[in-house]
């Protein structure tokens, strides 16, 4: 009795059968779940299995970076919309950071009013939902815009109407190749040279002319090889023909709509976060570093900016996957994202509800697990190293 | 920087250098430049008395539209003899969470269970009906009504599940943190509006035949379990910061596990997360808007859904304003409140 009795109380046990239970109910649930959903999908005559994938789609996606038409199959088109989550997700991470900072930055400034602005900015957007910012500018703003007969015309090559933005194409890409490859060799040289000057400096204390090197490779080279390709290049420019512009190459109004309202909103979140960063460094780091003869700049760039991004990694990491997974909001306005074009339009055509689910939730799961192990990755690599 | 600054005049603070001067009077213009016509359409060109859209001057606002859309924008499409149940259990869970902020500590647990009882179910009565009361669809709840009563019902299900994932992830027990985690990560790895579509499609598929489940309900629940995960993590911020000699000394004082956390890590964990579970309601406020995809009308979709009536032509300014200024208030509200509950701790 009293050996039962110590058995039932021994921890290790009651441990494991917890476990067990948790586990057991779990699974029970799992299967009931698996079980109902494949008797309804036998009796609403729902197929199972990959095979739609390879069927021909047959979707028309009017804006597709891809080589994807009409006549490919089903997996075309999920890739089609991966490459435009993508696409959105990369131009408002970068546009969004840049305004972001912008705006993080004048709310520190010492000028009052730029610094209410700021605050002004921060406070409107962060207590807005996305969604509202999305259909504004969609239904609001562009739709708004003057026809294509009156667009409003940027230096007569790109016109911005409310049926998006034309903007000229290069007729021949070759040259841009050429730039992109000169502008890449460049960064490569300043990374190295960077890291030249850094060893040669811990090794002797001497300085390199590392701004005037950085200026001109990260600078000049691109601008100069940019100017050289559009300059040697024939460009296809929009011209009106009738109702609409010909040539040229039309950014969608839902992929404006789109990269507006996550900018926007993404800035607020991202400013106040930049601001928190620099305001984690205590002042008496810029009064030591003063005091040490460092100059206000030297002092931004080697104290205050190191150590504020090391407290602004992790949430920054977090508004980046917000923005991936808010780019999903673009399936109100039909933007075509892989929730849109996937989870949308493929499963009306299929039905296949959980496969197209499954994959559509995996590209979101695997791109999220990859940012953060590379910002795990980078966050121990800027972290304080204690010795 | 705060503190030199209410010490500074408004002299020196818009006008103290040349700088400082240079740069508030160029950007006082831009705000003139902007400002004013958004002022002039909002106020002073604008038209707030009439019944239709011949009454509004043009150039200006028409706010008539709001007036004689203002049902709808509060209730969708509602029964106008029946919104005062609407009004009723709004009243009712704002008397609810009232009781609750202003109850002597020692009544607030018991208080707190009981309106968990009785309010929601009592909730869901008034509007749907049923029982006495005129059954209403959910298909013809909408408006403001609609948003307020997501954001509620959702995060009923989402503050208790993320309470109990937080605990699992702290749990020494293997399999229990193993699966907290697991669902936690991945609620919090895929976007809302895909988990709204994944509710509306998935819920009836895997229930039993015969059985439905209301268009709301699944949004509800969808929106429940993927905030459950951020709330999850707001509480675990909470669960960390308690000492562990708090579960250590309830421990050797004899509490069972759930004992010690009822009455000794919870109380405390909860007061430190407050501010962040508040954070993540107004995340859930503004996300309710997501319902929209499944075409569930709440006060930002009937704004939208406002915009093609054929009789109030060309007024989607007026919608935006309006039922952004209402997210706007209400979030605002919410997150001066979960400021002051964080200095109020700082203190």
């Amino acid at each position: 009795m009293s050996k039962a009795l110590a058995f039932i109380n021994d921890k290790r046990v009651r441990d494991w059968f917890y476990q067990a239970a948790v586990l057991i109910g779990l699974v029970g649930l799992l299967v009931y779940f698996i079980r109902n959903a494949s008797e309804n999908m036998v009796k609403a005559g729902i197929a199972s299995g990959f095979d739609f994938l390879w069927r021909t789609s047959g979707i028309d996606v009017p804006f597709v970076l891809t080589s994807y038409t009409q006549s490919d199959n089903i997996l075309a088109l999920f890739w089609a919309g991966v490459a435009n989550t993508l696409f959105v997700t990369a131009v408002s991470l970068v546009l969004a950071t840049l305004l972001g900072f912008a705006i993080g930055i004048a709310r520190l400034s010492s000028i009052w009013l730029v610094s209410a602005l700021a605050g002004a900015y921060v406070e409107f957007v962060r207590n807005i939902p996305l969604l509202f910012f999305v259909l504004f500018w969609y239904f609001g703003v562009i739709a708004a815009l003057p026809s294509p007969r009156d667009s409003i015309s940027v230096f007569g090559v790109a016109f911005i109407n409310n049926r998006g933005l034309t903007i000229p194409l290069p007729d021949a890409p070759a040259n841009f190749h050429w730039a992109f490859g000169a502008i890449l060799v460049a960064f490569v040289a300043q990374w190295l040279f960077a890291r030249w000057a850094k060893r040669r400096k811990e090794a002797t204390g001497q300085d390199a002319p590392l701004l005037v090197v950085s200026l001109i490779l990260l600078v000049l080279v691109p601008v100069l090889a940019l100017s050289w390709a559009s300059l040697a290049t024939r460009w296809d420019i929009p011209v009106l023909r009738g109702f609409n512009y010909r040539g040229g190459f039309v950014v969608i109004p839902e992929f404006v709509a789109l990269l507006a309202a996550l900018v926007t909103y993404t800035a607020g979140f991202i400013a106040e976060i930049v601001r928190g960063g620099i305001q984690s460094v205590p002042h008496g780091q810029i009064e030591a570093s003063a005091a040490l003869g460092l100059r206000p700049a030297q002092t931004l760039r080697l104290v205050t900016i190191p150590q504020a991004l090391r407290v602004m990694t992790p949430p920054m990491t977090n508004q980046y996957l917000n923005v991936l997974k808010n780019s999903s909001f673009g399936a109100a306005i039909a933007y075509p994202d892989v929730v849109s074009l996937f989870m949308g339009s493929a499963l009306n055509n299929t039905g296949q509800a959980i496969e197209i689910i499954a994959m559509t939730l995996a590209v979101y799961l695997v791109i999220g697990l990859a940012v953060s192990a590379f910002m795990n990755w980078y966050n121990a690599k800027i972290a304080l190293v204690t010795r | 920087m705060s503190a030199t600054a209410t010490s500074q005049s408004w002299r020196e603070r818009l006008f103290g250098t040349p700088v400082t001067t240079v740069v508030t009077l160029i950007l006082a213009l831009i705000i003139a430049w902007v400002a004013i016509p958004i002022i002039r359409w909002a106020l002073i060109d604008a038209t707030w008395r009439g019944t239709t859209r011949e009454d509004c001057a043009p150039g200006g606002a028409c706010w008539v539209f709001i007036r004689a859309r203002f049902g709808q924008f509060m209730y969708g499409l509602y029964p106008q003899g029946e919104r005062w149940r609407a009004d009723l259990a709004g009243i009712l869970f704002a008397l609810g969470g009232a009781a609750l902020v202003f109850a002597p500590q020692r009544h607030k647990l018991k208080l707190a269970l009981a309106a968990l009882v009785v309010l929601p179910p009592l909730g869901v009565w008034l509007l749907a009906g049923g029982f006495g009361l005129r059954p209403v669809e959910t298909r013809e709840w909408g408006g403001l009504m609609l948003t307020v009563f997501i954001s509620i019902y959702a995060s009923l299900i989402a503050i208790p599940l993320g309470i109990l994932l937080a605990l699992g992830r702290q749990s020494q027990l293997r399999v229990i943190r193993l699966v907290s985690v697991l669902f936690i990560e991945f609620w919090r790895g895929v976007p809302i509006i895909a988990v709204i579509f994944l509710a509306s499609l998935l819920l009836p598929l895997i229930m039993p035949s015969g059985i439905g489940v209301d268009r709301l309900a699944r949004a509800v629940i969808g929106l429940g379990f993927c905030i459950a995960a951020y709330m999850a993590e707001a509480v675990r911020g909470g669960l960390q910061a308690l000492p562990s000699g708090q579960r250590e000394a309830a421990t050797a004082l004899g509490l069972t596990y759930w004992k010690a956390t009822w009455f000794i890590i919870l109380p405390q964990a909860l007061r430190i997360s407050l501010p962040a579970i508040t954070n993540e309601f107004i995340a859930l406020v503004k996300n309710t808007t997501l319902v929209l995809v499944v075409s569930i009308l709440d006060l930002l979709g009937i704004a939208q859904a406002s915009l093609a009536d054929p009789n109030w032509v060309g007024m989607s300014m007026e919608a935006y304003v309006f039922s952004g200024g209402i997210y706007w208030l209400i979030c605002f509200a919410l997150s001066r409140w979960s400021k002051s509950l964080e200095t109020k701790r700082a203190r």
